[in-house]
């Protein structure tokens, strides 16, 4: 009899660890992130861009000085499907690739695009990219977080 | 062309692909945020353009443009669909073709109503110039009446002919109102409310026409002296008419053809419609209490319905009671009188008008009728025949009672 509940203990015991065990490494795999479509968002005088339909705010004041600009009238703005987030504005030389983090956005890469700068760019979402259009020479690069294709 | 030619043939092939590439470049070069901002755009444009639009026809072309955008977007309804979650490419469109669909109803709607109106006013022109052309007549005959006042035979011509326009003019608006009510009579409030809308640019609606018909109706009775107690009579009587179609189809045409000040425009019809009875009533109680006295009936003194009919009840009245006490020939004859002028001119001649124009119900005139059968038996002169027969027989009665008695003995 002893030796009965001591069985059924042990195996709930052990369940009940194995459980909490799998909770704490809990991930959920092949997570689509990708945006349909980019967004075209206008700064405003702090230099601040807010994308109501997607939820996200932040400041383009780094990405400014670092292309040599005061100002940009939009920036153009897309997801891809592993989640990073694709950065570009008229004039840009680069198009700079973040990583979303807590209440922050890493700089995974900077994907040099054109010395003279893109003019009026435009982000598709492609299957397994993200294409940039310069809309005025019609020249289109594709891109991904790990750079040109 | 001759493609046997090496060098043309590569020219050509050179020249699709190069176009095949600089097509599908060009695709390529489409940004999808910019396709949905443009179908957003247009879609907006054909929206607004059907809001603005003021022709079946119009909106026949837009609905082409419609389907044109829907086969321009169909191949990126997935990208709008993205866009413009959680709304899509297939119900904005079909919301846009609905909303066309109603507009292009309701402006067939109003495109019947203004083939309505212009059929309106076209009546309402002919109406008003073969009024204008009776008034013209009408005054053109007054004219001539006085003017031959020398001529009793020519001026009884000229009234007989100026009675004929009135009953023409009378029968013409009789038509006109029964056509009002007919077709407004059964006008629910939707319809009125329809038609008002359109009717605001007719220059001449029923309701202005009403009002010009009474305000010529207060004229000829006010200027008309060649007219007797009959002529009258007729215009009450179609005044009762004009006065009952009012009643019935007043509400919605004011609703229709005065909306915006529905409760002043029929208290305007309203004032005139007794304008028009006070110039009448004005004439007539003088011609009928004439046409009496020209008879040897002297009624009470009368100015409405009411007291008309209590002078012919007192009349009556008076007549029975003096021909209970005294029995005499001349009540007799009185009675007769008034018999005959009551049987052959007022019921016969008046009867009928006396009742469309609310001067005397047929229950009053059937009171009056009774009155004068009680009036006739009083009235009657007992014979003195009868009286002496009495007697006779009374006198051979006893002669033979007195030739028995004698026999017996």
């Amino acid at each position: 009899m002893l030796t009965k509940y001591i069985t059924t203990f042990t195996v709930i015991t052990a369940l009940l660890f194995t459980a909490m065990g799998c909770g704490s490494s809990m991930v959920i795999q092949d997570v689509d992130f990708s945006q349909s479509i980019e967004s075209v968002l206008t700064p405003d005088s702090d230099q601040t861009v807010h994308d109501q339909r997607f939820g996200i705010k932040f400041s383009i004041a780094k990405i400014l000085e670092r292309e040599g600009m005061q100002s940009v009238d939009e920036v153009r703005l897309i997801r891809n499907r592993a989640g990073y987030y694709f950065i570009t504005a008229d004039g840009f030389n680069n198009v700079y690739v973040f990583e979303p983090a807590e209440r922050e956005l890493k700089k995974k890469r900077i994907i040099e695009i054109s010395s003279q700068g893109i003019s009026n760019p435009a982000f598709n979402q492609r299957d397994r990219f993200i294409e940039l259009v310069d809309r005025v020479s019609g020249q289109t690069y594709n891109i991904d977080h790990t750079g040109r294709r | 062309m001759n493609f046997k030619n090496p060098y043309l043939k590569t020219y050509t092939l050179f020249l699709a692909l190069f176009f095949i590439f600089a097509s599908s470049a060009l695709v390529a070069q489409q940004s999808d945020f910019q396709i949905q901002q443009d179908f957003r755009a247009e879609l907006a444009a054909l929206n607004e353009r059907v809001e603005l639009a003021v022709s079946t026809q119009e909106l026949e072309e837009l609905q082409q443009e419609l389907v044109s955008l829907r086969n321009t977007y169909s191949e990126h309804s997935a990208i709008i669909n993205a866009a413009i979650y959680p709304d899509t490419f297939e119900a904005s469109v079909n919301r846009a073709e609905e909303n066309r669909a109603a507009f292009a109803e309701r402006y067939e709607v109003i495109e019947q109503l203004n083939e309505r109106v212009d059929e309106l006013s076209a009546e309402m022109d002919v109406f008003r110039d073969r009024i204008n052309q009776m008034t013209l007549e009408s005054e053109d005959l007054q004219d001539q009446i006085e003017r031959s006042a020398a001529s009793e035979s020519r001026q009884a011509a000229l009234i007989r002919q100026y009675r004929q326009n009135i009953e023409l003019r009378d029968s013409f608006v009789s038509d006109f109102l029964a056509e009002l009510l007919m077709r407004y009579q059964t006008m629910d409030r939707s319809n009125q409310e329809e038609l008002s809308e359109t009717t605001a640019r007719m220059d001449d609606n029923p309701l202005q026409v009403i009002k010009t018909i009474i305000a010529e109706y207060i004229n000829v009775a006010d200027q008309s002296s060649a007219l007797e107690t009959p002529d009258y009579l007729g215009m009450r009587a179609q005044h009762g008419y004009f006065s009952d179609v009012w009643e019935r189809i007043g509400e919605r045409l004011v609703n229709t053809f005065d909306p915006e000040r529905p409760v002043q425009a029929k208290q305007e019809v309203e004032d005139l419609l007794a304008a028009w009875l006070a110039s009448v009533d004005n004439r007539l109680w003088n011609s009928l209490t004439t046409a009496f006295n020209q008879n040897n009936i002297q009624l009470g003194p009368f100015t409405s319905p009411q007291t008309f009919n209590t002078a012919l009840n007192n009349y009556v009245d008076g007549g029975i009671e003096i021909s209970l006490e005294s029995n005499s020939e001349e009540d007799y004859r009185i009675y007769r009188n008034f018999r005959d002028f009551w049987n052959n001119t007022v019921k016969a001649s008046w009867g009928e008008a006396l009742v469309d124009g609310n001067i005397l119900s047929q229950s009053e005139i059937t009171a009056i009728d009774i009155k004068l059968n009680n009036w006739g038996e009083a009235a009657q002169p007992s014979s003195r025949l009868m009286f002496i027969l009495f007697l006779v027989s009374i006198a051979i009665i006893i002669g033979l009672i007195v030739l028995l008695v004698m026999k017996r003995r």
